[in-house]
Formats: C-alpha cells, sequence, structure tokens
C-alpha cells in the first residue's frame, strides 16, 4: 500500500499522490508519465491545485476522479498534452499517400463512392489541413471521390484552435509559399488563417483514442494518421489504441505512424507494408488472416 | 466531390453504447458474433473479477481481434488472477497464442507474474527461462541475487545464462562476480560468453 502522503511544502507533490495522479492519468488517457516527468507534471498540477482553490493535492485528485462533468479532468489534460507540430512535418508519408497508398484504396471503388480519413491526435489542426492540401495538390483521383476527412484529439483547447486556423510562421515554416498563398490568408502580421474551404472540410471532434466508447464511432476508415502520439504511452496504452484502430479500420485500411513508432511492437493485428515513401501498417484483408 | 464539407458528413455510424449490464458481457463472450465478442472482452477489461473469464475464452477465441482484445483486458486488470490465466498458454502448441500469453505477461508488473516465477524458472523451454530471469531483474534485491546467480552458475542453456549475465552487468552488483565466473567457466569456448561475461567485470571495475 502506499503510504500516507505528507502535505506539500514548497509546492512539490508527495510520491504517493504523484503516483495516484499519473495511474489515473494512464488510465483515463494511455499518457505515461515517468519519475522522469515528475517536474513537468507536479508544475501543472500545482497550477490547477491553486486554480480550483483545493485545501491539498489530496482533495484535488478527488475531484479529478469523481466529479461528474469531469471538467477538471479536461482543464488538466490540455495542460498535460504536448501539442508540438507543424504543416508538412514527415512528409515523407503525405507524398506515400498520394504516391501510392490512396490508389490502392480505391483499386475496387467506384467513382463517387466514400473515402474516409481519420488524424488521431491532430493537435492545433496542421495535420488534416496538411492532408487535405496535398490530397488536393497531388491527387490526380480527388475529384473522382468523396473525401471525408476526421480529425480528432483527447485536447479540447488545441482542438479549438485547429477549428479556427490561424497559424503562425513556426508553423508554416515547411509549406512552400505558393501553398501559403493559395490556401492561407493573412490575418495580422505573422499571422495567416486557412481559407474556409479547407476549415469546412475538416471534421473535428474531441475522441480520446483509447476509449472504445469514443471510438467506436468512426467505422469504415481507410487511413488513419496517428503520429508521434504513441510515443507517450506505455506498452498497454499503445496495444490498446492499436486495437481501437484495428475495429475503426476497412478490411485493407492502413494506418500510418510517426517515424520512431513501429507496429510491430505494440500489436499482432497489422502488416507492415512497404511502399516506396514510407512503412505503413495494414490491417489484412478479409478472409487475409491476420 | 472531392473534399466532403464536414457538416454534411455526420455518416460515421452511430455505435451502440455500452449498455449491457455486466453479467451480459460474459455472456457476450460467447458470442457468435466476433464484434460482440471483442466489445464484451474490452468492457470486461475493467473487472477484476473478470480475468479467469477472460482467459478461459483465450484458447477458443479463433478471431485474431478478439484475442487481442482478451490479452490487452487480461494486460489491463494485471493482477496476479490475470498472470496464472496467462501462464498455462506458454505452453500452447499454438505460437500466436504463446507469444500473445508471453508479451502480455512481460506487459504486467512484475508482482502479478512474480507467483509464475518458479513454474517459468522450472521450464523446459530456454525461452521461457529466459523470460524468468527478465522477471526476475526487477524484483527486489534479495529474491533477484538469488535467482540470477542461479541461471549463471546452472542453467543448462548458455542464452539463459548470457540474459542474466547481461541483467547483473546492468545492475552494477560486484556481489555477482563469484556467479558470472562460474558462468565463464561452464562456457570455455563461446566467445559471446567471454565478452559478456568481460565487459560485466569491467563494468564492476569502473563502479567501485
Ligand atoms: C505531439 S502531438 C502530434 C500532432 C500531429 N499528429 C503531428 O504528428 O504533428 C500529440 C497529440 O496527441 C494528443 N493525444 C494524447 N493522448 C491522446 C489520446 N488519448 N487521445 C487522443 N489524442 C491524444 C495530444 O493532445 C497532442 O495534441
Amino acid at each position: 500500500m502506499a503510504p500516507p502522503s505528507e502535505e506539500p511544502t514548497d509546492g512539490a507533490v508527495s510520491p504517493a499522490d504523484y503516483r495516484t495522479l499519473c495511474d489515473l492519468l494512464r488510465e483515463r488517457t494511455g499518457l505515461s508519465f515517468t519519475e522522469a516527468k515528475r517536474y513537468y507534471v507536479q508544475r501543472r498540477l500545482a497550477e490547477r491545485v491553486e486554480a480550483t482553490r483545493m485545501p491539498s493535492v489530496r482533495d484535488y485528485l478527488n475531484l479529478l476522479r469523481f466529479q461528474a462533468s469531469g471538467a477538471e479532468m479536461q482543464l488538466l489534460v490540455n495542460l498535460m498534452t504536448v501539442n508540438e507540430t507543424y504543416f508538412f512535418r514527415e512528409k515523407y508519408q503525405l507524398d506515400c499517400l498520394v504516391n501510392g497508398m490512396l490508389d490502392e484504396v480505391v483499386r475496387h471503388r467506384r467513382p463517387g463512392e466514400r473515402v474516409r480519413l481519420w488524424s488521431a491526435g491532430c493537435a492545433t489542426g496542421e495535420e488534416p489541413y496538411s492532408i487535405a492540401i496535398t490530397l488536393l495538390e497531388r491527387w490526380p483521383r480527388v475529384d473522382e471521390f468523396q473525401i471525408e476527412l476526421y480529425a480528432s484529439d483527447i485536447d479540447s483547447m488545441a482542438l479549438d484552435r485547429a477549428r479556427e486556423g490561424v497559424y503562425g510562421e513556426r508553423s508554416l515554416q515547411a509549406l512552400p509559399a505558393e501553398l501559403v498563398e493559395r490556401y492561407f490568408r493573412p490575418v495580422a502580421p505573422g499571422s495567416w488563417r486557412i481559407i474556409d474551404e479547407l476549415r469546412e472540410s475538416v471534421d473535428f471532434s474531441l475522441v480520446n483514442i483509447v476509449d472504445p466508447a469514443q471510438v467506436r464511432r468512426f467505422t469504415g476508415i481507410d487511413v488513419v494518421f496517428c503520429r508521434n502520439l504513441l510515443i507517450y504511452f506505455d506498452d498497454l496504452g499503445r496495444r490498446n489504441a492499436a486495437a481501437m484502430f484495428h475495429e475503426a479500420l476497412s478490411p485493407g485500411g492502413f494506418v500510418a505512424l510517426g517515424h520512431s513508432e513501429s507496429m510491430s511492437r505494440m500489436s499482432s493485428l497489422f502488416v507492415p507494408r512497404r511502399f516506396p515513401d514510407a512503412i505503413l501498417y495494414q490491417k489484412p484483408a478479409e478472409g487475409a488472416g491476420a | 466531390m472531392g473534399l466532403v464539407k464536414a457538416g454534411s458528413k455526420g455518416t460515421l455510424g452511430t455505435a451502440p453504447t455500452g449498455a449491457a449490464a455486466p453479467e451480459d458481457w460474459t455472456a457476450l463472450l460467447e458470442h457468435a458474433d466476433a464484434g460482440h465478442r471483442r466489445h464484451a472482452a474490452q468492457a470486461l477489461g475493467d473487472r477484476p473479477d473478470a480475468a479467469a473469464t477472460l482467459a478461459a475464452r483465450l484458447p477458443r477465441e479463433p478471431d485474431p481481434a478478439v484475442r487481442e482484445a482478451l490479452l490487452t483486458a487480461l494486460v489491463r486488470i494485471g493482477s496476479p488472477e490475470a498472470a496464472a490465466g496467462l501462464a498455462p498458454m506458454l505452453a500452447s502448441e499454438d505460437a500466436g497464442l504463446r507469444n500473445g500469453a508471453l508479451e502480455s505477461l512481460q506487459q504486467m508488473p512484475v508482482d502479478a507474474v512474480e507467483p509464475q516465477m518458479d513454474a517459468l524458472a522450472g521450464s523446459d523451454d530456454s525461452d521461457l527461462r529466459i523470460f524468468a530471469v527478465l522477471l526476475a531483474a526487477r524484483l527486489g534485491p534479495a529474491e533477484r541475487s538469488a535467482r540470477l546467480h542461479q541461471a549463471l552458475e546452472r542453467d543448462p542453456h548458455v542464452n539463459v545464462g548470457l540474459t542474466a549475465a547481461e541483467a547483473v552487468a546492468e545492475l552494477g552488483d560486484p556481489a555477482a562476480l563469484p556467479a558470472l565466473e562460474a558462468f565463464a567457466a561452464r562456457f570455455p569456448d563461446d566467445p559471446c560468453v567471454a565478452y559478456t561475461v568481460d565487459a560485466a567485470r569491467r563494468r564492476f571495475r569502473g563502479a567501485s
């Protein structure tokens, strides 16, 4: 059993309370905070304890656990996530999308049928908008199909910014100038807003990818982009996420992970597929076995 | 056509919400439809008392995705009962199941798996004994040393000893030196053993 927690002096959190918090976050979000992240977690925790005027960390933890609305959990999660992203990050996968992956997805589809793409863990929206731009610019068959683009994240603040679609130079730096010209409008010095046509083409929603009840809404997905998210999970979280994607995907559908992430270490349900631009993970087609 | 407007989609399925009563989940684990079985397995992962039920379904489960959901649920439960339910599958003829069980046990807390330790360490399968060594390295100091030293001094399979040698080197415990030397003496012609033992010796010297 955990030893009784001493009350924090100097804003520090007792080891037992730290453990309780990490366990709770892992259970609810898949995010795994080790001892090495203690300072990072502690600072944000102290901020929320103060903002909620809870008399102690222990009281705050109880609020997190039992509050019916989950509002405080949401606020804390927003603080704990790492939202770093930019346009055309890991562009080789976007290349892959239009250099073979989508052609394979639609091989047995007739014009007019649906293609569903999902950016799971979209942060402030750069990833789904990059996908949209890439499709419009570089996939010759873009007009033949009804392409549905979904994007989700567990962080409600990041999603608000994604919906708003206003970006600074840092976000845009990998984007060629003519694409900025075509798909953005300046709103202030050093600040551009993505054009409405693109903003309206992405369906943003708040989804925790390790919660089956939330993910179950996603069905018949052809490609999941889940990049630079699973690095923050532990083994079990990764395994859960892999199972969720497997369930959401159509047979033959693909998962694109970040460059340091590999499905073979998290799930036996997918087979690696090597394309000229990238390695992807494929849900076996029906009858092909796993 | 092309990119569809977000507002005009609304075509994603509305999933049935998890409204089933707890006792129904257990029954659904045997349902003819794999989707139901998978959801039941996911739901039962919240219920520590379901460990034995989940484990019992595993060897009979033909669908790989449901099998994965069963294993994941057991890892989530992560109790000694869950580990005990998985342990017998380490001897399964079915390689997929065996590997799945092994991988899942590795992801469980060491306290949950510790009761299975003697069975693992005494197994005929050297892979399982390697696993026992890896687990032992995560135990408290007293228990740990006894098990690691034993593997070094006695295990007939060189790979089990090598795993233990790497573990003691990593832990930097000079008390393991005699056991390491004994290991080196048992496999005098194996360059891998010589190399690993030598690396450990140097490591201890650097540490002391
Ligand atoms: C570093 S960003 C990656 C953004 C983008 N995919 C990229 O590669 O640039 C990671 C995002 O994952 C989100 N995230 C973390 N845990 C999540 C979960 N359980 N469900 C959904 N999103 C999650 C975070 O909120 C964060 O916005």
